[in-house]
């Protein structure tokens, strides 16, 4: 039985892979009520439809379909993953939607002749799932208690998923993810951008916390206007400002799967975009603004107020004033705002046919054209999903537009109010067809990544390239995913869930090396060395313990208190920009003032007053990643293990290298974990025999116990050095094992 | 779209060429040393084969060429009106300190490139190729010491100070240059606080503990790792390592560079060079000034000019400027055209680069662009000619094509030619 369901599967998917949206049509009931929907499969009185508006696939008796509907779907082809569709109830158990992933991922591996790969025993699930999930190994308490747990209790497991997917280490390690991706970084320099990133980073950090639908947080950081403390969803395209063009050319990497940046100087030369399409892309953020210009407020007068009000206290005027205009004056000039009019134009040295440098263009969206397929087809099938046909109005609109408007000086102003509404309806327009369930690419963009964060590498070679998911190495399992990722209503917490209660996440580690280029089909997940954000934080549990997740870095709302003025306002006077400048300096004095306590108290909770303070070792704040500055500067620990430096997407590095040898033997995170007052020390210890105090320090750096020959090598150890050099000498050798930084 | 290469990530990609590389060529710490640094290289292009080392000013973000090295008196000259030089030329009210050395160095003016992109732009200043999805190429040190060996038994051959990518393209990672991220911190880490005898009892430990898991993995992610370990306790023991500490310069040399952290990392190229690293890279970010070009230039373009002309004051003073050659690049330049922002966006059409030393004219301009700094109007150089240049003059044969792992050809800058002109 179950050899001929998977035949037909395999058919299924060899003969209908391309007619899924000549199905899509609208359907009628007997009522004459109209549905838009793709027909799925017909399975005896049962019609099953994926409906467009919400990506659920419904079965529906037949009889309830008009006659015409009735005749018309006898001669449907069924889709592609008809199976995958159906299978999974929409309100199915996450145990239940991850059985039908392992089904699909097991097709795959039967269909290419690959043997799955062992299952995880519990000491290696406990430490996956903890630094998957929490970013982190689990302590040694943590560890004890899941292995007597999962002894006796066969839910142990989905148990510990649930519990670390609502621990402050997911919201942590889903932050770490996202900000290697979307590139967000504290103060930026490039560019001469003046204002932090802080606002921009809670936001993404409490959005994760809520659990805000993945749809809901991109169109709103697509959509977003303000300064980045009034709206930090706003720093998502001021993370870009100044480059509309490279912001756009992310846009489409990270949340539509298709890398274009060839097209922004040329056309591309492997895929279909055209340089002319680009720019009609662009065109849908050419009439939004980042940064006030001097014209828009009295720079010159104010500056000239300031400069006779301010006493420099023997510091160079020129250089105190300069300070005032960068960490004040400017970073109130990054305001993310609608203009007037559209400024998108061809780029001078356009060399296509189809236009010239200079011509105005007017927004379009693109179509994902597959191989064997024509552009008008494609965008005739295209007119019919519910994404194109909500922006289909706008389009038109704006290409009507004559754009004979001059630029409106003061932007400030309010504008015509016609354009100047259709001019505000074009970044609505474009994120509500980007982040549409029906929109070809979102979904399964995101499901593809979260798939490639549990297993360690993507359903597609390149994980920001979806163009065409059949040429995924498993076609059904991408295209299942996306459907589930719509089903949850791109709730990421839930599907994440359900990915990690697969089996195939908890089968062992591929061991092998993987062919150059060749395809993987998931016999489990792959081998890979930690993230630097993992080995830190993984650090930080050994030296905090519990009590890891207690500090935060909350500098954003004194941030914004301190820097926020109102340039547009004629009577702001140059006290008030002083006092502003003061309050900004003050915030290194208060930070300076949480910090307080050494390694011995690192671990417990440090009181002063009200306030939690942050234990340091050396110059090392002892906090999460997350917390830390974004990127961690040059030198930290962070960024000599890989930590991107947030200026390319996924920019993180897993290799070694000699100087990250050196830290890792002479490091001041080493001298750390080895010192005598360092938590993990102390918790060795406290622990009653030699033994013991061995089996303790191996679950509490590998979480897992030692092997005999371990214990005897120890014990050898601890003969010739003495207990304690010898169990800082074993803390220092685990650490440097290869199978602490590699993830197995 | 048949080749799989073309749709991997960058970081699968590296992590697909390391593996390969590692396969095909092992990694060995003292396989590529020969005593090919020191000799008179031969010149197998026929020009250039003098500069036994390199020093590269990378800077990165899109260096402004109008507000530096081809300075305008136009509409499109920004803030500060052309100054006159020591090399007979103009450069840019900016650079007041190189103006004063301005008789060693040669500009190529005529730099154009195809790309506005930093990502794309930075990697075809260091490669000579075009970014493509199917191969990581080398940059010039790796590719110097491909050729040429080792030029340290034990000290890196090539090292990149200040933020950037250090990876050896289609190379072993042995060929890998070692990034310092900061000059004041030289190389990090060198010093342990327990003995050598200690540090190689807990090696010891860590390779017994280790066992069963490298046993089990024997991926060349693992095995790479393994070889890091052993690279570097061969550095450790050699009494070279002194050649990163900056707190060895006299007191004359510090004062000539100051305390800029670009001019910093200056002083330790030098060092570095003196030393035996054969190349040596120097970055300088933060050039995208798309907002308040003035400002910026005031910022880091004093810092740049500083740093630039302290190194070949300083090289000059110790006999090692005729054998070693500076070269500044960026990405492209910046548009002519002071946009709304007073800033000056990407602008690839016209750029220019630098080079002094290393058997290069002194004092040479070398191709122009047009009033407005818009088009080149003489002997238009590409990136590719720019690597071709820098291979000539370290001697590498750039002619000769050398096969990836994956059995594709490929030569120093991608069959650019050597611009003959500049070699003295």
């Amino acid at each position: 039985m179950k050899a001929i369901k998977h035949l037909f599967l395999a058919l299924s998917v060899i003969c209908a892979a391309s007619a899924y949206a000549d199905t899509t049509r609208i359907f009628h009931d007997t009522q004459g009520r109209p549905l838009e929907a793709t027909f799925v499969k017909l399975e005896g009185d049962t019609v099953y439809l994926q409906v467009v508006a919400t990506g659920q696939t419904v079965g529906v008796p037949v009889s309830k379909l008009s006659a015409e509907d009735q005749t018309a779907i006898k001669t449907m082809t069924p889709a592609a993953n008809a199976n995958a569709m159906t299978s999974v109830a929409t309100n199915a158990s996450a145990h239940d939607a991850a059985a039908k992933i392992d089904q699909l991922v097991s097709m795959g591996l039967s269909q290419h002749g690959v043997k799955p790969n062992a299952p995880l025993n519990d000491e290696q699930f406990v430490r996956r799932v903890y630094l998957d999930i929490a970013g982190r190994i689990p302590n040694y308490d943590e560890t004890t208690a899941f292995l007597k747990k999962a002894g006796t209790d066969k839910k142990a497991r989905a148990q510990l998923i649930d519990d670390l997917l609502e621990s402050e280490g997911y919201v942590s390690n889903m932050y770490n993810y996202f900000a290697e991706m979307l590139r967000i970084k504290d103060r930026s320099v490039d560019g001469g951008a003046f204002v932090r990133g802080l606002p921009y980073i809670q936001w993404i950090k409490d959005q994760l916390k809520a659990n805000t639908s993945w749809d809901k947080m991109v169109s709103t950081m697509l959509t977003a206007e303000g300064k980045i403390w009034n709206n930090g969803a706003a720093g998502y395209l001021l993370r870009d400002s100044g480059m509309p063009l490279d912001n756009l050319a992310n846009t489409l990497s990270v949340f539509l799967g298709t890398d274009v940046a060839c097209a922004q100087c040329h056309d591309h030369p492997f895929a279909n975009w055209t340089q002319r399409q680009f720019y009609e892309m662009a065109s849908f953020f050419g009439a939004t603004t980042t940064l006030l210009s001097g014209r828009d407020y009295n720079q010159a007068k104010l500056m000239a107020e300031v400069s006779s009000a301010v006493e420099s206290g023997g510091q160079d005027p020129k250089v105190l004033m300069n300070q005032i205009r960068n960490t004040v004056i400017r970073a109130n000039t990054y305001v993310v705002q609608d203009l007037p009019e559209n400024r998108t134009k061809l780029p001078p040295d356009y060399r296509y046919k189809d236009g010239k440098g200079g011509d105005p263009i007017s927004p379009k969206l693109i179509h994902w054209v597959p191989p064997n397929k024509q552009l008008k087809d494609v965008i005739k099938d295209d007119e019919r999903l519910a994404c194109y046909k909500l922006a289909a109005d706008v389009e038109k609109k704006a290409a009507s537009v004559k754009n004979t408007m001059k630029y409106n000086k003061n932007p400030m102003q309010k504008q015509t109010k016609s354009i100047g509404d259709m001019n505000e309806n074009l970044r609505a327009t474009f994120a509500a067809w980007a982040t549409h369930p029906s929109n070809p690419r979102f979904a399964m963009t995101i499901a593809n990544r979260m798939w490639a964060r549990a297993m360690g590498q993507s359903l597609t070679a390149n994980k920001s390239v979806v163009d065409n998911p059949d040429d995924a190495y498993n076609p059904p399992l991408i295209k299942h995913l996306a459907n589930e990722m719509i089903r949850v209503k791109f709730n990421l917490k839930e599907f994440l869930r359900i990915v990690y209660n697969t089996q195939t996440y908890q089968r062992e580690a591929t061991t092998a090396d993987l062919a150059m280029g060749e395809p993987y089909y998931f016999q489990g997940p792959v081998l890979r060395r930690m993230t630097a954000e993992q080995a830190w934080d993984s650090y930080m549990t050994l030296v905090l313990g519990e009590q890891i997740d207690k500090n935060k870095n909350d500098d954003v709302d004194l941030y914004a208190r301190s820097v926020d003025m109102d340039l547009s306002n004629p009577k702001l006077d140059a006290p008030t920009v002083l006092r502003k400048f003061q309050a900004v300096r003050d915030i290194n004095t208060k930070q300076r003032a949480k910090v307080g306590g050494g390694l011995a108290k690192a671990g417990e909770e440090m009181m002063d007053g009200d306030e939690m303070k942050i234990a340091t070792f050396g110059n090392m704040k002892l906090m999460r990643a997350s917390e830390l500055e974004q990127p961690a500067p040059p030198g930290h620990f962070l960024r000599e293990f890989g930590q991107s430096e947030r200026l390319l997407i996924d920019g993180g590095v897993k290799s070694g290298s000699v100087p990250q040898v050196l830290m890792m033997m002479n490091g001041q995170a080493q001298n750390m974990l080895t010192n005598h007052d360092s938590l993990i020390n102390r918790n060795i210890m406290k622990q009653g025999t030699p033994d013991q105090k061995v089996e303790a320090v191996f679950l509490s750096i590998l979480n897992r116990m030692p092997t005999d020959r371990e214990r005897a090598i120890a014990k050898k150890a601890i003969s010739e050095e003495g207990e304690n050099g010898a169990f800082a000498s074993m803390i220092w050798a685990l650490v440097n094992t290869r199978e602490f930084s590699f993830v197995q | 779209m048949s080749n799989p290469y073309l749709k991997l990530d960058p970081a699968s990609r590296r992590e697909f060429m390391l593996r390969t590389a590692k396969t095909a060529f092992g990694v060995s710490v003292l396989s590529h040393f020969d005593s090919a640094f020191g000799a008179s290289s031969p010149a197998p292009s026929g020009v250039g084969g003098k500069a036994k080392s390199v020093i590269y000013l990378y800077m990165a973000g899109g260096m402004s060429h109008i507000d530096t090295w081809d300075p305008k008196t136009g509409d499109t000259k920004g803030a500060k009106d052309p100054i006159k030089t020591k090399g007979g030329f103009e450069l840019s009210g900016y650079m007041t300190e190189m103006a004063k050395v301005a008789d060693q160095i040669s500009i190529v003016r005529s730099m154009s490139s195809k790309t506005g992109v930093h990502e794309a732009g930075s990697y075809v200043m260091h490669t000579g190729y075009d970014p493509r999805g199917t191969i990581i190429h080398p940059t010039l040190g790796s590719w110097a010491q491909h050729f040429l060996g080792r030029s340290h038994k034990t000290l890196p051959s090539s090292v990149v100070i200040g933020s950037g990518d250090a990876n050896a393209g289609f190379f072993p990672p042995a060929l890998a240059p070692v990034p310092v991220s900061s000059p004041d911190a030289g190389l990090q880490n060198v010093r342990s606080n327990i003995g050598e005898g200690q540090l190689k009892k807990r090696l010891s430990l860590m390779n017994e503990f280790d066992a069963s898991f490298r046993e089990k993995y024997k991926s060349s992610d693992v095995k790479a790792y393994t070889e890091f370990y052993d690279e570097t306790m061969n550095l450790l023991s050699s009494s070279d390592l002194k050649a990163f500490n900056l707190n060895e310069v006299d007191g004359a040399t510090k004062t000539l560079y100051g305390t800029g952290g670009f001019s910093k990392g200056c002083m330790l190229a030098s060092r570095l060079v003196q030393h035996g690293v054969r190349f040596i890279e120097v970055r300088l970010g933060s050039w995208d000034m798309h907002n308040y070009v003035d400002q910026g230039m005031n910022r880091l373009g004093t810092e740049m000019d500083k740093g630039f002309a302290a190194l070949i004051t300083d090289l000059k003073q110790k006999g090692l400027l005729d054998s070693t050659l500076i070269i500044m690049g960026s990405e492209f330049g910046r548009t002519p055209r002071i946009n709304e922002n007073s800033g000056r966006d990407h602008y690839p059409k016209a750029y220019s680069t630098v080079f002094a030393g290393g058997g290069i004219k002194k004092g040479y301009i070398h191709g122009a662009t047009d009033k407005d700094g818009r088009e080149v109007t003489d002997k238009q150089a590409t990136c590719q000619d720019f690597i071709a240049t820098v291979g000539a003059a370290m001697g590498l044969p750039i002619s000769e094509v050398v096969m990836s792992p994956s059995g594709r050809p490929f030569t120093v800058g991608d069959k650019g030619s050597a611009i003959t002109e500049l070699f003295a």
